[in-house]
């Protein structure tokens, strides 16, 4: 099994946004599909995940409308918006270039060093 | 920025506006949405748990312990959506009560505050109150629908006239209004039996206006379509005034004729006397519908109407503009018609000659409005200042909720609860106060207007308390929260470690002396415009003894369909001429009269601006000066006020009757318009000169100057600037004429005989305003008396502000230096010492404020006294002085007590009191 990975800050609503993208989900769903989409080594802490739910929304990115669960309870259910898409495209990519630089950066080797001539 | 970005950034804006709005104004509701979705979140991570094989108690426990703390997450999630400042803002009860406690505790401060506000707010309220009172729907239009139609000339910035022509097609064509009517105001002379006429303000109304305007009588009925049919018997509405003062409150009037303008008419009904339609009126009579027999050609009306249920006076207007008017006239009057503009609009506009838009059109209107904000805002600012040493206080108490877990944002919140209380309170005093002067004060005579019209009401309405609050509220944010942030800032950590002391900064001192530099200004004009009206009420004009002349208003019907209807225009005028000529001829032969000056306008009497251009302008000539002031008048005018012409020679007859431009202008004239030089043969001539009474009546002709008369007395405000010109007029020409009789001593005893003789010469002359030619500035004295009595007001408050900011500085540095003043006393420092320890920064802020504003009011104060020839020196003298009143007032005022403290400090005790 995969050690859980801890999140660096900012990084949840990335995730989130992910998991919403996928296609729209309530607030504990976004919570399973994390961690199934990690593999289990992303752990959310479950109540944080509201606050970056609620930030997400007031930003913009995402929206949300209530409606009925699996479980036949009444669920708000959150899906994507067009800015949302394009803010995660856009921070995606970001995030790939910056753990290409540090995978680069780390897997660095001595080189022999050149002397001043 | 991309097109894309752009609409991103609107997107993302709206989205926070949206949840902002979400979670502010449906606050319950997105307060449970939370609790719902958490419980969600709980019950479905219970099922989880409990499918995993977990009993259900402990599954529910576990969900909850993984969920952690829901309060947490609430606030957390609050937080996120931008609410965490809003969230911090706590206002309760006890803030309140706090607040109230603060204001006994603190009297000298709350007076001052509540004072400053007092007269802040409602100055700040004035202009726009105002505004709105003009635009305010007519009493009786309850659903507003009432508007006007009239000509707007942009060129002029002013009204042009509409004929009963036009009214008469927008009647037949307009479908966007139910009804229309047609009015003018004239003076009627209004006889019962054999008394004697007496001038009856009156308006002619076409038959819908008392409907239109909601108009119910009182007695009897009102006028109808009917009464002004060609040919309908003369019937007459009159007021209740009318009906009070001259018939007597009589219930059997209705019915009874009377005579009106020479022709018997009916009574048919008393309107009550809240109806004074247009303005003041007290008599109305139907304006008959005579177009075909040409008696109302070329008349000059004003148009009322009440919109159709779902027209807008957009719409309205939409539709009068599509309606073409024959253009008839000249070149200039074709171009003049070319650019009116028709318009629908409330009828205080109308009647006020206003812009659309009202006072809130006029670019004076914003000046004036940001001016009183200003003051306001010093207001505020003072305000501040006093919140400020007063919170200053309570440093203890502040550092010690903080230290308790008070966050900043409640603490400043409780500081605005407390502000806001004194400022309410100060708006509601100001309010009511402002309402209870403005009922005593005669404000038609400082408008210079024989009465208010009767719609304009300043009174207090709900919206004008709104309005109030929300000022209140603004000054409480300005007074209340900057001070409380400054003094819950950084120095707050300070505070707990050591009760330190605040210290006024540099904003505070700037206030002060910005007080004492405006204070010492505002008394030094106030002064200045009092003494120099007080100047002008005891200046005697060019020799004439006004004390002697009695000033009458004479006035002929000028109404065409009032008179024998086959009466025309050309025959009334030479019915004035024969009436004038008898009266002057019979006035003079009185025992006593030694002369008759028949004008439009009496020396003394604000006379008409008029813009002129000069011909040639010779060297040293003022260009610059475009205005000029004008009467036009009889040929014997300068005679019989005794005056003898300067330069040239006086008006004689043929310059009246050939109408060559011949014009006498007065030695300002020759001093400032054309620097001194001679003036005989100059040539004038007035481009707006379209409305002279006259012969003069023609457009951009030359008039040549052939004499020169003395000052007369021709600007109110400012008698020096007194540069005017006369035009003669022949006999008949001038409706209403001004009389001017020297009869000697008490002239206002001669005026039962003006009465008689004029009764005998006419019918229908009418005789008014009678005043002794002395006391024709009693209304400009009540504007001079409002401007000064503002001025003083406005130095008193800053002067009280002033007063109670140092005092409260100086009692607070007192306070918190009583161990140090304990210290230097017993190390031996004298009792000026330890005084001056304390007052120098005051002193020094007081003293700077008077080097600021003493150079400003003595300059203003030689300035006016060079104007008016009289000596600077005395003017500059006087000038200190007050200033220097003003400065001492204040430095004892609010060095007083807090000196007092001082010297009573004893070094034992102080040292005692802090350890």
């Amino acid at each position: 099994m995969l050690q859980h990975a801890d999140l660096l800050p900012g990084n949840l609503d990335l995730v989130v946004l992910k998991a919403i993208s996928l296609g729209d989900v309530h607030g504990y769903g976004v919570l399973l599909r994390i961690q199934a989409i990690s593999n289990g080594a992303i752990l959310v802490q479950q109540g944080a995940l509201y606050p970056a739910l609620y930030r997400l929304e007031h930003q913009g990115l995402i929206t949300s409308e209530w409606g009925t669960s699996d479980h036949n309870r009444r669920a708000k259910f959150y899906s994507i918006t067009t800015l949302g898409a394009r803010a995660f495209s856009e921070q995606q990519t970001s995030w790939t270039r910056l753990t290409d630089a540090i995978a680069l950066a780390l897997s660095a080797v001595p080189q022999p060093t050149v002397q001043a001539s | 920025m991309s097109r894309s970005t752009g609409r991103a950034s609107l997107a993302a804006l709206t989205a926070r506006l949206r949840s902002l709005h979400r979670s502010i104004l449906a606050h319950e509701q997105s307060e449970s949405d939370i609790r719902e979705e958490f419980e969600h979140h709980i019950a479905m991570r219970t099922a989880h748990l409990i499918s995993e094989g977990l009993p259900p108690i402990a599954a529910e426990s576990q969900a909850r312990v993984e969920f952690g703390h829901v309060e947490s997450h609430r606030v957390d999630a609050r937080r996120a959506r931008g609410l965490r400042r809003i969230d911090q803002i706590r206002v309760s009860w006890i803030d309140v009560k706090l607040g109230f406690r603060m204001l006994v505790k603190h009297p000298v401060l709350t007076l001052a505050s509540v004072f400053a506000l007092a007269v802040g707010i409602p100055v700040g309220l004035a202009p726009a109150h105002l505004a709105h009172a003009v635009n305010a729907p007519l009493p009786g239009d309850t659903h507003n629908r009432v508007r006007a139609i009239r000509y707007w000339d942009p060129a002029t910035v002013s009204i042009a006239g509409t004929s009963y022509e036009e009214f008469a097609v927008w009647s037949r064509s307009l479908s966007g209004f139910s009804s229309l009517a047609a009015f003018r105001a004239v003076t009627l002379s209004v006889s019962v039996g054999n008394e004697r006429a007496e001038p009856v303000a009156s308006a002619l109304l076409t038959g819908a206006a008392f409907d239109i305007l909601g108009a119910r009588p009182q007695m009897g009925r009102t006028l109808n379509m009917a009464d002004v049919a060609q040919g309908a018997p003369s019937v007459a509405v009159i007021g209740h005034r009318l009906w009070v003062s001259r018939f007597n409150s009589d219930a059997q009037i209705i019915g009874r004729n009377i005579r009106v303008g020479g022709t018997l008419t009916t009574v048919v009904g008393i309107m009550p006397d809240a109806f004074r339609f247009p303005s003041n009126e007290q008599l109305w009579i139907p304006l008959h519908d005579e177009r075909d027999t040409g008696l109302l050609s070329g008349m000059q009306v004003l148009v009322i109407g009440q919109l159709s249920d779902g027209f807008s006076a957009e719409r309205a207007e939409a539709e009068v503009r599509n309606i073409a008017m024959p253009k008839t006239g000249d070149a200039i009057e074709l171009q003049r018609q070319q650019r009116l503009r028709v318009e629908v609009v409330p009828f205080g506009l109308l009647y006020l000659g206003l812009p659309r838009g009202g006072l809130a059109a006029l670019p004076e209107y914003y000046f004036v409005q940001l001016l009183m904000f200003a003051l306001l805002l010093v207001a505020c600012g003072n305000v501040a200042m006093l919140v400020f040493a007063r919170t200053a206080t309570r440093l203890r108490e502040i550092a010690i909720r903080t230290a308790l877990g008070a966050s900043r944002s409640r603490i400043v919140s409780q500081i605005f609860v407390e502000t806001f209380i004194f400022s309410s309170l100060a708006a509601v005093l100001g309010v009511f106060t402002v309402d209870w002067v403005v009922r005593q004060l005669n404000l038609a005579s400082i408008a210079g207007l024989p009465a208010m019209p009767y719609w304009l009401t300043l009174d207090v309405t709900g919206g004008t308390i709104v309005n109030a609050v929300i000022l209140a509220t603004v000054c409480a944010t300005v007074a209340g929260i900057v001070p409380a942030i400054r003094i819950t800032g950084r120095a707050v950590n300070q505070n707990i470690r050591a009760f330190s002391a605040v210290r006024f900064g540099k904003l505070t001192s700037a206030l002060v002396i910005a007080d004492i530099a405006v204070a010492v200004i505002a008394v030094a004009l106030s002064f200045t415009t009092v003494r120099q009206m007080l100047d002008l009420r005891e200046q005697q004009v060019a020799g004439i003894p006004a004390a002697e002349y009695l000033a009458v208003e004479f006035r002929l019907s000028d109404d065409v369909v009032l008179r024998n209807r086959d009466e025309k225009a050309g025959g009334l005028t030479e019915r004035r001429a024969t009436v004038q000529r008898a009266l002057v001829t019979a006035l003079s032969t009185e025992p006593g009269v030694t002369g008759v000056a028949v004008g439009d306008v009496l020396p003394l009497m604000e006379h008409r601006s008029q813009s002129f251009e000069l011909e040639k302008v010779s060297n040293g000539a003022n260009v610059a000066s475009k205005w000029v002031r004008t009467a036009s008048v009889d040929v014997d005018y300068f005679r019989a006020l005794g005056q003898t012409v300067v330069t040239g020679r006086d008006f004689t007859r043929n310059d009246a009757e050939n109408a060559d431009g011949k014009i006498i202008v007065n030695t300002p004239f020759v001093d400032r318009v054309l620097g001194g030089h001679n003036p005989i043969g100059q040539h004038v001539r007035f481009p707006s000169n379209r409305q002279r009474t006259g012969e003069a009546d023609v457009d951009g002709r030359w008039y040549e100057i052939v004499g020169v008369v003395r000052h007369l007395g021709v600007n109110m405000v400012n008698s020096e600037h007194g540069e005017a010109v006369y035009f003669p007029v022949l006999p008949g020409r001038l409706n209403p004429m001004q009389v001017a009789i020297h009869v000697g001593a008490s002239p206002l005893k001669f005026m039962p005989r003006v009465r008689e003789i004029a009764g005998a010469l006419d019918p229908d002359l009418t005789v008014s305003h009678p005043v002794v030619l002395g006391d024709v500035r009693q209304s400009d004295w009540y504007l001079t008396l409002g401007v000064g009595g503002a001025l003083t007001l406005l130095a008193v408050v800053l002067v009280a502000l002033a007063t109670s900011g140092l005092f409260a500085m100086l009692s607070l540095s007192v306070s918190e230096r009583t161990r140090e003043i304990g210290i230097r006393a017993a190390l031996g420092a004298t009792q000026t010492v330890l005084v001056l320890t304390i007052l120098r920064r005051s002193l020094i802020q007081i003293g700077i404020g008077a080097l600021i504003g003493l150079p400003v009011a003595a300059a203003l104060n030689i300035a006016v006294a060079m104007e008016s020839q009289t000596s600077p020196v005395r003017a500059l003298l006087i000038a200190t002085a007050l200033s220097a009143g003003i400065v001492g007032a204040v430095a004892v005022l609010s060095c007083l007590v807090p000196t007092r403290r001082v010297l009573a400090i004893q070094a034992t005790e102080a040292m005692r009191a802090e350890a």
